[in-house]
């Protein structure tokens, strides 16, 4: 399964907000994961929790608090902070948002902006990855997570740092597109990279 | 489209015929004739501005009704939801069931294989059975309190301090997806069946899936976007009652 983008839309207005969705239709990995109207209680907790790759605000539309802490939120978070701009929205406004996109912009303009800000990720999020088999050493690590093994116990087993495996984990279940253990081990048995026995046996 | 009163039901769902579990859930069954909604609501005392909802959420992903939460009771809300998930429970995953068990008839598939699709979906649906029941022994009873209290106006101390413990907030955080298996059961299917030469067993239980996986996320919408703010609501209504000191 391709990389996806989570995107969080701070939007009170029904128009823009089928705007932008519609405008974010054209990334075919970009995926609009929660919308708020701006009115809701603990919205800058709600929004952390949810951890999106991308977040878009419409200043008319979030608080005061949320607004003061934009620049934080992107630096520390991971996370890529976007402001819904007008001609008419004010400096100071402006220059509270790390990103803008100004929605008087052309559809061309709007998705240039976009990938400017977003750069790679934008482009490579959505595509299938290139090389559909699985490399030995991710068979290897299937066969180990099938048999019920943690990454810890697949690290010490194979002489890997965690942090490899992990890598290698989230690699094959992006390739077979199957997230859970129970999915995998389906594949498994029927690709026959394990047997039946020693899954029982387990 | 947004769905509104003086529509015919006929015409919504020539429109959008996957709404047609959706109405059987209020007990309204097809053979309506030119029946507005308005109509059919007042023949069976269903309250109109809760079924306009359910209606728009389900055909319409953006919708999102704002002010309208409002205007009806939860426990309409929450019994609706009891009915689908019956549904779930008790139509669509048997239906699924024997749609797999159909799959023993490709003579080229082996056995093995059959078995571990039919296992798969099993822990699904134990997966599945699990979040329901935690929805209907523990959120609901607790919004059906949050009702009682602000129907009576005055509420217990002692209820306050279970606020404290457990509120809505809490279930928004957890509330997991569901469909995560599913979609691994489609992929499989899709892309890791031995080819047959045969894909109409195939393409029945596929079919099946897509149209609860979509049931599904309709659901955990309504759950999100309409039940959570709503007992936020009720919730907030309730810090600033009076208090009763039991
Ligand atoms: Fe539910
Ligand atoms: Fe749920």
């Amino acid at each position: 399964m391709p990389e996806r983008l989570s995107v969080i839309l701070i939007e009170g207005s029904y128009l823009l907000q089928s705007g932008i969705q519609s405008l974010l239709s054209e990334f075919p990995g970009m995926r609009v994961t929660a919308i708020f109207d701006g009115s809701e209680k603990h919205l800058a907790e709600k929004v952390l929790a949810k951890k999106p790759d991308v977040l878009i605000i419409d200043p008319n539309t979030a608080n005061l608090e949320l607004l003061s802490f934009l620049r934080e939120i992107d630096a520390n978070n991971g996370m890529q902070v976007i402001g819904l701009i007008s001609n008419e929205t004010p400096d100071n406004v402006v220059s509270r948002f790390p990103h803008v996109l100004n929605f008087f912009e052309c559809k061309y303009d709007l998705l240039e902006s976009l990938k400017a800000i977003l750069g790679k990720r934008i482009l490579s999020a959505g595509k299938s990855t290139n090389n559909q088999n699985l490399s030995e050493r991710e068979k290897t690590i299937l066969t180990e997570i099938v048999l019920g093994l943690t990454n810890q116990e697949i690290a010490d087993k194979l002489f890997l740092s965690i942090h490899t495996v992990t890598t290698h984990r989230k690699n094959l279940t992006n390739k077979l597109g199957i997230k859970t253990v129970s999915g995998l081990t389906v594949y498994a048995l029927i690709n026959k990279l394990v047997d039946i026995h020693d899954i029982e046996h387990k | 489209m947004l769905i509104q009163k003086e529509m015919k039901l006929a015409d919504v769902l020539h429109h959008d015929h996957n709404l047609v579990p959706v109405i059987n859930r209020f007990d309204i069954h097809l053979g309506f004739g030119e029946a507005t909604i308005e109509e059919i609501c007042e023949d069976k005392k269903i309250n109109r501005e809760f079924f306009l909802t359910i209606l728009n959420a389900y055909h319409d992903h953006q919708y999102f009704p704002k002010k309208h939460l409002q205007s009806f009771p939860a426990s309409s809300l929450v019994n609706y939801l009891s009915k689908s998930h019956r549904y779930y429970l008790n139509e669509k995953v048997p239906e699924i069931e024997s749609y797999i068990d159909d799959l023993k008839e490709n003579k080229d598939l082996n056995t093995e294989t059959y078995l571990l699709l039919k296992n798969f979906f099993g822990q699904y649906k134990t997966e599945l059975t699990q979040h329901i029941e935690r929805e209907e022994n523990l959120v609901y009873p607790y919004v059906g309190q949050l009702e009682k209290y602000i129907e009576k106006g005055i509420v217990d101390r002692s209820f306050l301090e279970e606020m404290e413990a457990y509120s809505i907030t809490k279930y928004e955080e957890e509330h997991d997806d569901v469909e995560a298996k599913l979609y691994d059961l489609k992929n499989i299917i899709i892309k890791y069946l031995p080819s047959t030469g045969n894909d109409s067993s195939y393409y029945k239980v596929l079919r099946e899936l897509f149209m609860l996986e979509n049931d599904l996320n309709d659901h955990s919408r309504i759950e999100d976007h309409i039940l959570v703010p709503k007992v936020e609501a009720m919730e907030f209504t309730i810090k600033n009652m009076r208090t009763n000191d039991a």
